[in-house]
């Protein structure tokens, strides 16, 4: 699978533990699972993906979508702070 | 004739100064206010007046009766135009007759001075280049109570001012329908804390007519930061009550009810019903998902807002069964998975933005303006200021949107507490007790076989030897020190503990 150029956000708690709010990166995941789980290995991010939502293109959207070049993809835990 | 009035057409000063006529009276004063063909370098061609028609009679005839009581006149009286007019034209008439000229005059003045003051009434003026606005000159809007020194050695006279709403009424997608559906509206705040403070200003200096307030909390130093309508020497006062006096003192028109209680399965609907919309402003999912269940029961819009740190989400839930709600986007969540504002921080201004959000689009939603969509979440990052709107679906499979069609009863928020009537009742219902009290009380009354022990000085510690996601029941001797436990477990992602209500001594009282 070739590698793709992906836009990344991170909100809440995979903000503080990626230590980062944004990156682009390349990536050979095929779908927005195959990213979380490269990113939690390389961030050691404590939550499973069952905890949170993935948005792409501005939209929340399931872990098996494939992902394409040039993809927005948001990463979002639940918070309940107020 | 009536002390203060509206009137659509041509003042008939002869006539209205005919009505002022009494025989006991030596001298007669009047004003008139006429359309000029300027103002503030502007050359003006006509003007139209527009006056919140049930308000302001009501002040207007307040502040004559006050003139006539004041100065002891024997008439009074005082019509404003309303509708387009010319150059020329009388736009306001007062007139007042006395016993002797200095009363007469000086009533006269001061009808005249406090109308344009108190009384709301706008005027669009139309320029000579073809522009126009619409300018609140007729009032001032002064912050708190002013005085006015009359000539003649009176003692200065200290008025209450009335709610001044001119500057949103200036709106035109507000106006004068738009302030009385405000002044008819309904609506509930659940927490009135960092998100609740800023909701509850905005909304009592609105207008909207009518507030509940749910806040089962005591102020705290901690909360101050962020709460900044408060103040140090209340901590330890019920937040319900102390935001429920603020709103009373910012805008008295407003009815306002406070409640100390927690929001749950029993009392929701009770406390939800009879509003028309209810703000989220709870810090954690039990409520936020009772909020939710509500929503769908009843068909009634809830606006949630939640904050983390530096960054917030606003949704807004319209309960109907074909747009998202909270558990479409979030099947899986509760308490204890990321850490609330006690465990993660917060800075002061993050909740303070969400709650002004929030009553944004609460006072858009009641005065039907364009705002959030039902399918859409805004997510705000307060460090790099990039706001996002997500696009949600309702979920096929949602839990809650099923069990709101099955009318199933409401679903209890995760109580920190329970209680059992005897530690059988509670081992049959899956718990694993967890005992808390240290050695010495725990030999001179032992819990059954299998209860594992944790003493509070080790809980910390010795968390970890437990199941994330194990169903503990925390006991000590009179329910107090397992409660904390199981509050700092909860915090620590233990979604599953509770504390035994009462502890061992609620147990053999009720035995």
């Amino acid at each position: 699978m070739s590698e793709r150029e992906i836009r990344v956000q991170y909100y809440a708690l995979l903000r503080e533990q990626a230590g980062r709010s944004d990156e682009t990166l390349t990536t050979a995941a095929r779908d927005a699972r195959e990213l979380y789980t490269e990113l939690r290995a390389r961030y050691s991010f404590t939550l499973p993906p069952e905890m949170l939502r993935v948005a792409i293109n501005a939209e929340f959207g399931e872990w098996s979508q494939p992902l394409k070049a040039g993809d927005a993809v948001v990463f979002i835990p639940p918070v309940a702070g107020g | 004739m009536s002390p203060f009035r509206f009137s659509t057409s041509a003042l008939d000063t002869v006539a209205l100064q005919r009505q002022m006529r009494d025989e006991s009276c030596g001298g007669f004063a009047s004003f008139e206010g006429w359309v000029r063909n300027h103002n503030e370098g502007h050359a003006v061609t006509r003007l139209e007046y527009e006056a919140f028609a049930e308000l302001a009679e009501k002040e207007g005839a307040r502040i004559v009766e006050e003139a006539r009581v004041k100065y002891g006149v024997t008439r009074a009286a005082c019509v404003h135009r309303v509708g387009s007019l010319g150059l020329g034209d009388v736009a306001v008439w007062v007139g007042v007759s006395a016993a002797h000229r200095d009363e007469a005059f000086r009533a006269c003045r001061f009808i005249i001075d406090e109308v344009k003051h108190r009384v709301p009434i706008w005027k669009k003026e139309h320029y000579v280049n073809g522009d126009s606005g619409w300018v609140n000159c007729e009032r001032c809007a002064m912050p708190g109570a002013h005085t006015h020194e009359h000539e003649h050695g009176h003692h200065p006279h200290v008025h209450v001012p009335t709610p001044d709403y001119s500057r949103q009424i200036a709106l035109r997608e507000v106006g004068p329908e738009g302030q009385a559906r405000l002044r008819s509206s309904s609506v509930l705040v659940v927490g009135a804390g960092g998100l609740g403070v800023p909701v509850l200003q905005y909304l009592a200096g609105a207008g909207v007519g009518r507030l509940s307030i749910i806040d089962a909390d005591r102020l705290e130093p901690s909360n101050l930061h962020r709460q900044t309508w408060y103040a140090l020497s209340e901590c330890g006062q019920e937040k319900s009550s102390l935001a429920a006096t603020r709103v009373r003192a910012l805008n008295p028109e407003v009815r306002v009810e406070a409640h100390a209680l927690r929001l749950d399965a029993h009392n929701a609907e009770r406390l939800c019903a009879g509003h028309d919309l209810i703000l989220d402003c709870s810090d954690n999912f039990a409520t936020k998902f009772l909020l939710n269940d509500l929503a769908l029961r009843t068909g009634k819009p809830v606006m949630f807002a939640s904050v983390y740190q530096y960054e917030g989400q606003l949704q807004l839930v319209r309960g109907d069964n074909a747009s998202a709600c909270l558990r479409c986007v979030w099947p899986e969540a509760r308490d204890g998975l990321v850490g609330n504002c006690a465990e993660a921080g917060v800075l002061g201004p993050v909740p303070g933005v969400f709650g002004s959000l929030q009553a944004l689009e609460a006072l858009k939603l009641l005065l039907g303006l364009p705002g959030l969509k039902p399918d859409e979440m805004l997510i705000f990052d307060l460090i790099t200021l990039s706001t996002q709107r997500l696009r949600a679906r309702r979920q096929p499979e949602c839990e809650a949107h099923r069990r709101a069609a099955s009318s199933a009863p409401l679903l209890a928020p995760e109580e920190l507490e329970v209680q059992f009537g005897s530690l059988a009742d509670a081992a049959s219902a899956g718990f694993v007790f967890v005992d808390v009290r240290d050695t010495r009380e725990r030999e001179a009354e032992p819990l059954p076989a299998g209860a594992l022990h944790l003493p509070m000085s080790k809980l910390l510690t010795d968390a970890a030897t437990l199941d994330l996601a194990g169903r503990y029941l925390l006991i000590c001797a009179t329910g107090k020190r397992s409660a904390a436990a199981a509050g700092l477990l909860r915090s620590q992602g233990f979604a599953e503990c509770r504390s035994l209500r009462g502890g061992l001594k609620n147990l053999k009282a009720s035995a």
